[in-house]
């Protein structure tokens, strides 16, 4: 049991005031109290990567953040990337390379891999494996993930 | 039941009052191990006390003398990517860069990291190694701490109290100095089955070791004897006997204890050559 | 039957793909339902204890709290697969640490956590068995008093203990094919527990409706044993349970059976309200299953040229708390005992022992990777002794076109040559491989395999709507593998439409015909089959309604692509209706709607007359089976002994791919977890507790584990069996990449290991043995 806390959570451009217990996770506070269940609970650990979303544009694994911890600081979910019914590059590519199969990683993948080509905008297979590697898949071989972010990096940076 | 209540002060001292009067209270600095804990049911505070808005545990300051002061809420990917990491200190930068994911590295913090005192974390040799020096904060004021005191046992630290870590200090460093941090681990981003943390310059070898014993193991003896063999073979063979010798590791999942022992030689040696060659470029 | 331009053989993006990236699919764990209340189960501390009562006053007294259940919520009734011996949740004792003993529903999770946390248990310690050694010592603490009157479904020893299945099975005769031989090399081979590592932990939701029926949406490889499960442990007819598969994040065969579904019904009985509960991954890792470990012994006799003659082999699984899928598993290993081999004389005993430790059930190859490890191991040591190339010896003991498979059954299409020709050309085989760098050791190996696809029945519903779409509804699930679009390629294929025209339904048991589950890399081999023949029968009743209205006999029309059916030759060519103008006859007019149904079963049969068996599940069929071969390389660091598998050649006879992205990203991750269970899955047990409950502790390969290169190589020759010609791709891959991987580490350091995983620490005594 926690207290209940006020808190102005910034999630993928909207400000929405929630009264959460201060012990609740960001993860949970999405899935539980905004709905917004791409995020995935995986592990809890912070080590599968299923939760990643990115706190003021970094990658971050939203179950080891306490959203009352996060006032006023954007935070975008897998839900935030995709313009209307537009998917963005890297979740066109994904679907592209034939890189989803069960999809519980996906969302977590997704976020590391926009935060990846925001930075590094002609990632090599290395640079990919190594920012990838803290998002567990357990169908892939990865081989089509890593496909599927440098097909997203040549649309982006032709 | 009691009610976990929340507090971010922005006042160093209000953060230390909440935390002094209330031993079930918990600082909360990246949240990387806390929130793993608590979401493990392995811990359940009273009061959560965020450490996030307190400006004077934040940012990297070169001091006069060349040392170094990091505050206590530096992430690791700062510090993996520091330029301020110089000589010897790079060391800090290499370990930083090796632990966990990207997502951690992003979140997680030195001050955290150096409080819980993991013996496989990757901090603790480094700043054994490089002789740094833990500031803390608590109730009676600020005073400091040598690593090597610091770290006490499995989860272990000299912090009384109401104590919190403030900073870390560098000493100064030569400019020469060349480092490795070598660590061996079953996949990427998991604890250390061994680490090995290594600077030399002209006048000193630096050797200390994680994840072989509840704190960090280090050897004068064994410094001595590669600083007087510099470095040779023969010399990392004595040197090492003198680490295992020191070291007190476990069986766990990572590897067993003679596993670990096993490794010791052969790493310290890959270490050195690693370091060696870095100075050669 | 695969008419030009319909959607056989093209790599499809998965029809749900774009939900699963925009983060919108929806899988158990994030359904809501008016009034939910969130589960949390209390797990038992104990590996072997009696409950001598509870006392749930503190967890009710908190707010927020609706329900506890606890093994006084219910009868001693029983389920399972081949032996009833579980119960709801723990009742009477509990049998391994973390075993389900109590649960709480409450208004949110934290609530239904902390509650959870006030029950108190109180326990009377017994003597726990924690290994098959100690599970059949003299006087051993029995798991199961009442085994002998379970209900069970083989002949299982009685009055011996622990012990829950002893298979024999004998071929020819192996003391005269030993006495034949002029090499014996006999050896032992270890094996550890995997964990499934699904990256959905289980998760089930439960709701009762107003007439008293209860709806269950859970994460599950099949809708129909998860009914007859919680029929059987509840009590409630069949009548009144209704399961429906989400979107589910992997099974690998460990939701094969009942998971968390019983619990969530009862506490959503009790708390009056709909109930989800999802398992933490500690509690996931240390309530549910995992691959069996346990050791095989095995010997096998060759001449000097290199012909196998004589086979033995002792087998031994230790099957945890409950006998889940174990019986079946050990008798599944045992089939693989001559691995894709012709060898004439054999003998094989197969155990599998109750101990107190969390279940072993069905994981992905179902005892074929162990046996694989075993045998294709002991190929490689044969090969050395004879002098052999590894690859000429199995080539030359491949087993035949219409040879018999051990158990009897024929095999009417071996591709084993042709997998291992391929492999041994695509990995560049008979060219050394360039020397390893300074402090690295470099190895190659090679593994052939063998897998079934197939096994029990299924049934598909296939049906004309009123626009023309088709829908198709069968029971199974897609766990990840991609068989909703296979399926609907398929479909889409016998009607000559496109697949945004064919509606795959939801798996839900008040609507979709029996199917077993999405296990058996059965998938798209019996389901698609199936589909297949649902969808030729109200094709052929189209085709008929068509004939009629364009007034012109059947066999002078024919179906067009897009939905039509068009008249070919005479005065009326190219007259046609449309799919939709069909439906509006059959619905308003004449016939009644379009229906095609259909009913398989997997049907080789055993021959006892081939292969004597006692002690086996009467399985009279195990499907067909499917070869490959892979050929991994590896680089051993010198310093630390860590594997690196550098390349891996994946050959796999997969009949036709329905679509080659799907099939080879299952190549891909096959080899991956397989890959895994070679180098670095243990979970580690301590006196029956799991020392590495957690992501934190037990690792699994990422992406900078995996091989750079994972080459898959399809052997396509249609299956003449399937109506598409597919054959299932689920398992081979993983079945033989630990045998793969432990060859190339033997190649490199010169000398084989024989226990899995081969931990840095396992390759570097090995090196250092030397």
């Amino acid at each position: 049991m926690s207290e209940r806390v006020a808190v102005d959570l910034k999630v993928n451009g909207t400000t929405h005031r929630v009264s959460v217990p201060a012990m609740r996770t960001l993860m949970a506070v999405l899935r539980d109290d905004l709905g917004l269940t791409g995020t995935k609970n995986a592990c809890d650990q912070g080590v599968c990567g299923s939760c990643t979303v990115l706190i003021d544009g970094a990658p971050a694994r939203a179950c080891l953040a306490l959203a009352v911890a996060l006032p006023g600081i954007a935070i975008t979910t897998v839900e935030g990337l995709a313009q209307g019914d537009t998917l963005s590059p890297v979740q066109q590519a994904f679907l592209d390379a034939g890189a989803i199969q069960c999809g519980f990683c996906m969302p977590g993948m997704i976020i590391q891999a926009t935060a990846l080509l925001a930075e590094n905008k002609r990632p090599s297979e290395d640079d990919i494996r190594h920012s990838i590697s803290g998002n567990l898949c357990r169908c892939s071989g990865y081989t089509k993930v890593i496909e599927a972010i440098s097909l997203a990096a040549s649309r982006l940076t032709p | 039941m009691t009610e976990t209540r929340f507090h971010a002060p922005e006042r160093l001292e209000d953060a230390i009052s909440l935390l002094s009067a209330d031993e079930d209270a918990r600082p909360l600095a990246g949240g990387q191990t806390l929130v793993a804990m608590l979401n493990a049911d392995l811990l359940s505070p009273s009061q959560i006390i965020s450490l996030h808005r307190i400006k004077a545990l934040q940012g990297i300051e070169r001091r006069a003398d060349g040392s170094l002061r990091i505050g206590a809420m530096t992430t690791h990917a700062v510090l993996a990517r520091s330029g301020d990491l110089r000589g010897a200190h790079r060391l800090l930068g290499e370990a930083a860069g090796r632990i966990g994911h990207e997502a951690i590295r992003n979140r997680g913090t030195i001050g955290g990291a150096v409080a819980h005192a993991d013996p496989s974390a990757d901090y603790p040799p480094v700043l054994v190694a490089l002789e740094a020096v833990i500031e803390a904060v608590g109730p009676k004021g600020k005073r400091v701490i040598p690593a090597a005191e610091f770290f006490q046992g499995f989860l272990t630290t000299a912090l009384n109290l109401g104590e919190i870590v403030s900073a870390i200090i560098l000493p100064p460093s030569p400019a020469e100095a060349c480092t490795h941090y070598e660590k061996f681990a079953r996949v990427e981003g998991d604890f250390a089955t061994l680490s090995v943390a290594v600077a030399l310059w002209g006048g000193g070898v630096r050797i200390a070791l994680g994840s072989v014993g509840p704190v960090p193991v280090r050897s004068a003896e064994a410094e001595a004897k590669l600083f007087a063999g510099q470095l040779s073979d023969g010399a990392i063979k004595e040197a090492s006997a003198k680490l295992v010798a020191a070291s007190d590791p476990i069986d766990d999942v990572r590897g067993s204890a003679d596993y670990r022992r096993l490794l010791i030689p052969r790493l310290v040696k890959q270490a050195i050559r690693t370091a060696q060659a870095k100075d050669a470029r | 039957m695969n008419a030009p331009g319909a959607p056989i053989g093209l790599s499809l993006p998965r029809l749900e793909a774009g939900e699963k990236a925009i983060g919108t699919a929806l899988y158990t764990g994030d359904m809501v339902l008016p009034g939910m209340l969130h589960g949390a189960i209390v797990q038992s501390p104990h590996a072997h204890a009696r409950i001598l009562g509870y006392d749930t006053s503190k967890a009710l007294a908190v707010p927020g709290v609706r329900a506890v259940i606890t093994g006084d919520d219910i009868e001693f009734r029983y389920m399972g697969l081949v032996v009833k011996d579980e119960t709801a949740i723990a009742k009477g004792k509990v049998r391994y640490i973390g075993e389900p003993v109590a649960a709480v529903a409450a208004i949110d999770a934290e609530t239904a956590r902390r509650a959870a946390q006030l029950i108190e248990i109180r326990y009377q310690p017994l003597p726990a068995v924690t290994t098959i050694e100690e599970a059949l010592h003299d006087g051993a603490p029995m798991l199961h008093e009442d085994f002998a009157k379970y209900a069970k479904i083989y002949d299982a020893p009685v009055g011996r203990g622990n012990l829950l299945a002893h298979s024999i099975a004998t071929q020819g005769d192996p003391a005269k094919g030993f006495a034949m031989a002029d090499v014996v090399v006999e050896e032992t081979y270890t094996i550890a527990a995997q964990y499934h590592a699904y990256m959905e932990p289980c998760a089930a939701l439960a709701a009762f409706d107003p007439s008293g029926k209860v709806t269950v949406w859970s994460s599950t490889q099949s809708i129909f044993r998860t009914q007859a499960n919680l029929h059987e442990c509840l009590g409630l007819p069949m009548t009144k349970i209704r399961c429906i598969a989400p979107r589910v994040g992997g099974g690998f065969g460990g939701k094969s059976e009942a998971t968390v579904e019983p619990i969530a019904v009862l506490l959503a009985k009790k708390g009056r309200a709909p109930v989800r509960l999802v398992l933490s991954r500690n509690q996931d890792m240390t309530a549910m299953r995992t691959r069996h470990p346990g050791w095989i012994r095995l010997k096998t006799g060759a001449t000097k040229d290199g012909r196998l003659v004589a086979r033995d082999c002792e087998l031994w699984f230790d099957g945890g708390a409950y006998a889940d899928d174990s019986p079946a598993v050990m008798n599944f290993a045992l089939y693989f005992v001559r691995g894709p081999y012709e060898i004439p004389n054999v003998h094989c005993e197969g155990y599998a022992v109750y101990t107190n430790r969390m279940r072993a059930g069905a994981f992905r190859g179902f005892g074929n990777p162990q046996m694989t490890f075993a045998t294709e191991s002991q190929m490689d040591a044969l090969a050395a002794k004879l002098r052999l190339d590894p690859i000429e010896l199995r080539i030359k003991n491949a087993l035949p076109n219409g040879a018999r498979w051990f158990g009897g059954q024929a095999v009417t299409e071996s591709t084993l040559v042709e997998a291992l020709e391929t492999a041994r050309t695509r990995a560049g085989w008979d060219k050394p491989m360039p020397p390893a760098p300074p402090g690295k050791r470099r190895g190659r190996g090679v593994a052939a395999m063998a897998h079934s696809s197939a096994f029990l029945s299924t049934g598909a519903i296939v049906r004309l709507q009123n626009d023309g779409t088709i829908a198709v509804q069968v029971g199974a699930v897609d766990i990840g593998q991609g068989s909703d679009t296979a399926l609907s390629q398929m479909a889409a294929s016998a009607f000559q439409l496109p697949v945004e025209q064919i509606n795959l339904a939801t798996p839900d048991t008040d609507s979709a015909p029996y199917n077993s589950g999405t296990n058996a890399s059965r998938v798209t081999f019996m389901v698609g089959k199936a589909v297949g023949e649902a969808a030729f029968k109200a094709r052929d009743q189209i085709i008929e309604h068509a004939a009629a209205m364009l007034g012109v006999k059947r066999d002078e029309v024919s179906l067009a692509p897009g939905g039509r059916v068009v008249v070919t030759g005479g005065s009326r060519h190219n007259a046609e209706v449309s799919f939709a103008d069909v439906a509006a006859r059959s619905i308003w007019a004449v016939g009644g709607p379009v229906i095609g149904s259909s009913a398989v079963m997997a049907s080789h049969a055993m021959d006892q007359g081939h292969t004597k068996m006692s002690g086996w599940l009467s399985f009279e069929a195990v499907g067909i089976y499917t070869f490959g071969a892979q050929i991994v390389e590896v680089e051993i660091d010198e310093v630390t002994g860590a594997v690196e598998v550098t390349r891996a050649v994946c050959v796999h006879d997969v009949g036709r791919a329905i679509n080659p992205c799907a099939t080879v990203g299952q190549i891909e991750g096959g080899f991956a977890q397989g890959m895994g269970y070679g180098l670095c899955e243990e979970m580690v047990f301590e006196d029956g507790r799991l020392a590495n409950p957690s992501f934190m502790d037990y690792k699994i390969p990422s992406a900078l584990e995996v091989p750079k290169t994972i080459e898959c190589v399809l052997i396509e020759k249609p299956e003449a069996s399937h109506p598409f010609g597919a054959r299932g791709i689920g398992e081979p891959p993983l079945v033989g990449a630990a045998a793969a991987i432990a060859n190339a580490v033997a190649d490199a350091i010169g000398k084989p290991l024989t226990r899995l995983p081969l931990t840095p620490e396992r390759v570097l005594r090995a090196l250092l043995a030397q």
